[in-house]
């Protein structure tokens, strides 16, 4: 009997059809790099043994990972924090309509057209010991000898907050901005009749409905935070090392791929850690709503 | 008629483009080797700065290609990216480079994952003229694996106004190198004397370098000149520019050029970009100064190879000869300031450039060859550990250099 495939066999091979591209270039340029990277990290860099902690034993020992781990969740939550505030303040401000308001839009959305490494290479100038943060600060009568922000310490941990706060904050403000224009105006109009305050509209009515626009922010920038790279290489190089500057020190300057694969690996489960706990305790729901 | 019927009717003679054919067929008959040689394409992978690519792409390769009737295909490659280019070529099976430049500091890399030919058996291609010491850089484990081309040590730069502003000499030795930093320190309130504290390959070809000049022996980080070298960098340290912890070659520059440091070791290729393209005439240069026990310069600089897999050998060793050659060495000095590598070349440089030719020449007489170590980079890694944590945040210099030792040993235990 010859075989029929009947309407829905039909649909059935068309979807697959049309989901195999995208599903094999996720799992062959995406899954299996990590799969692969994850693999050589339990493999002996001598003998090629398998599965070895032997890598994992060399990072952990490492006076600079420390240094490194530090760092990156230094920078993940005071920036991630700072730059939530400052998104929130920005998307409340441009949800206001005022005359203008679509130039302000858009001129605060640059910074996110600029290449990293461009903004990256400014920030070397304003924070140079000769660049124009402290040439203002001497201008101003407020320094007499040049602040080293870059050399290292909390100091320099800041200028990176800094120098990332422009380049991101305007992605997380987009999407509180779209999170505020979601919310329905008789929902405020409610409260006013009930009579809430500014504070009380704010803190009953936009706080909670920004829920999941706030748990989409800090899950897409908390990632991104976690992988921060090109900033801090070019902006404080070594004396700073952050978990993906110290993997690929790791890999370019000690030509070590199997401990670099290892602290990547670390650099992974950090994030995917990070993501599962804070999906838990804040609710997938918020998220998919 | 119309202009498409006569074009159709014309007889084939008169066809421009059946002419053309016909005169590329008989040019083909009666000239094969011409043909076959413009073919001969020979890659060259280097990494130049701007000014240098103009020279080589504009002088020294067109003669090779007029002598040797082929193409020469420049490219840029960073010496950090060679290795894992070379090996993913030869695991293709597709070898697109002939001939590399690669810093002599990451030699063993290439040697270590099977990429580089071992060139020993061409060893007596070699002219007589050319350097010993230099031919040692490229010598691995008994075999030649390297030709070398270009010298190269680290010389001082130095702010010469700001010298004379307050009175001060250039240092000659390591005392008046403390002195020249404190009053830098005290005079303007930030340190002025860069040292290179980036990390890695800067940092401890630096640091190999003084303990070598201290009498130490750089690969025992107990030895008594090793640890007095790290004592004097901790003394030396907060007296330094904050900027050494992002100085490294290409950054020294531009603290130099920023004037926010007015006396680093570098590279001599800083001297064409701060002289000639910053206009900063006030930087000179010397050979730099003594240790307690010598002076010690590391040579730099680059050799040449020849990866595993390339089908042009025999163009490749030509060129190999070629750059080695009187000729181009001469021509490499007089346009690029480069020292040569023959005893025999004595190009003439040009006028402005005459004084700092003049210290790197001197410093190369001071040329130590750091050794191709199979563990180089965990070497490094230990004595980055080292300088950050001596120098940087002043842990006791014996206990930690004694623990690092430690280290040392069981990573030379396993090769």
């Amino acid at each position: 009997m010859p075989f029929r495939l009947g309407w829905r066999g039909f649909r059935g091979a068309i979807d697959v059809l049309f989901l195999a591209p995208l599903t094999l270039y996720i799992l062959g340029l995406t899954l299996w790099p990590v799969l692969s990277t994850m693999a050589l990290s339990f493999q002996d860099r001598r003998s090629g043994s398998f599965p070895t902690l032997a890598n994992y034993q060399a990072v952990v020992e490492h006076f600079e990972f420390w240094d490194a781990l530090y760092n990156t969740l230094f920078i993940s939550v005071v920036g991630l924090s700072l730059e939530l505030c400052l998104g929130l303040v920005m998307a409340l401000c441009l949800s206001v309509p005022f005359r203008g308001r679509g130039v302000a839009r858009a001129l605060m959305l640059i910074p996110l057209g600029v290449p990293t490494i461009v903004s990256a290479a400014n920030m070397r100038y304003i924070f140079g010991t000769v660049g124009y943060l402290n040439e203002t600060l001497h201008q101003l009568g407020l320094l007499e000898i040049p602040i080293d922000w870059t050399s290292g310490g909390a100091r320099t941990l800041m200028a990176v907050v800094a120098a990332d706060l422009w380049k991101v904050t305007p992605l997380v403000m987009l999407i509180l901005l779209a999170g505020l224009e979601s919310i329905p105006g008789e929902l405020y109009e409610a409260a006013v009749t009930d009579g809430a305050g500014a504070w009380q509209r704010f803190r009953y009515v936009t706080l909670p409905l920004l829920k999941p626009a706030i748990t989409a922010a800090l899950i897409i920038r908390g990632i991104d935070a976690f992988r921060i790279f090109a900033l801090p290489l070019t902006l404080v190089g070594r004396s700073t090392p952050v978990l993906s500057t110290y993997t690929y020190f790791e890999y370019v300057d000690y030509q070590n791929p199997y401990t670099s694969a290892a602290s990547a690996t670390i650099l992974l489960v950090m994030i995917l850690a990070t993501t599962i706990a804070y999906l838990q305790i804040a609710g997938t729901e918020e998220v998919i709503s | 008629m119309t202009k498409t019927h006569q074009r159709k009717r014309l007889p084939a003679h008169r066809n421009p483009i059946q002419a053309l054919l016909g005169l590329l067929l008989a040019w083909t008959v009666a000239c094969p080797g011409l043909l076959v040689a413009a073919e001969r394409t020979l890659t060259v992978t280097m990494r130049l700065d701007e000014s240098e690519w103009r020279v080589m792409r504009a002088e020294i390769l067109p003669r090779f290609e007029k002598e040797c009737q082929c193409t020469v295909v420049p490219r840029d490659v960073p010496p950090e990216q060679l290795a894992q280019l070379l090996q993913a070529m030869a695991r293709a099976g597709r070898m697109e480079i002939d001939v590399f430049a690669q810093d002599n500091m990451r030699l063993l890399e290439l040697v270590s994952i099977g990429v580089v030919q071992d060139l020993s058996a061409y060893e007596s291609r070699i002219a007589p003229q050319v350097s010993k010491v230099l031919l040692e850089t490229g010598r691995i484990q008994g075999r030649l694996y390297f030709f070398p081309y270009r010298p190269n040590v680290q010389i001082a730069y130095y702010n010469a106004q700001r010298f004379e502003r307050y009175g001060l000499s250039p240092p000659g030795t390591w005392e008046e190198l403390l002195h020249v930093a404190r009053v830098f320190k005290e005079k303007e309130g930030v340190g002025r004397v860069l040292f290179q504290a980036w990390g890695g390959a800067p940092t401890v070809t630096q640091v190999y370098e003084w303990i070598t000049s201290a009498g130490g022996d750089p690969l025992v980080l107990t030895h008594p000149g090793t640890v007095k070298t790290f004592r004097f960098l901790q003394e030396l340290w907060p007296y330094l520019s904050p900027d050494s912890r992002q100085a490294k070659w290409d950054t020294t520059n531009q603290f130099l050029a920023q004037e926010s440091a007015y006396l680093a070791q570098n590279w001599p290729f800083g001297v064409r970009l701060l002289i000639q393209e910053y206009g900063k005439t006030a930087i000179k240069t010397y050979s730099g100064w003594a240790g307690p026990a010598r002076k010690a310069h590391v040579i730099g600089g680059e050799v040449l190879g020849i990866p595993v897999g390339t089908p042009n050998v025999p163009l490749a060793l030509d060129f190999l000869r070629f750059m080695q050659s009187k000729g181009i060495q001469e021509l490499l000095t007089v346009r690029l300031g480069w020292p040569s590598l023959r005893t025999d070349a004595h190009g003439r440089v040009e006028a402005w450039m005459r004084p700092y030719f003049k210290a790197v020449t001197e410093a190369l007489t001071h040329g130590i060859v750091r050794k191709n170590l199979p563990y180089w980079p965990e070497y490094e890694k230990l004595v980055n550990e080292a300088f950050v944590r001596t120098v940087v945040r002043g842990e006791a210099v014996e206990g930690t250099l004694h623990a690092l030792q430690a280290r040392l040993e069981r990573v030379q235990g396993r090769y």
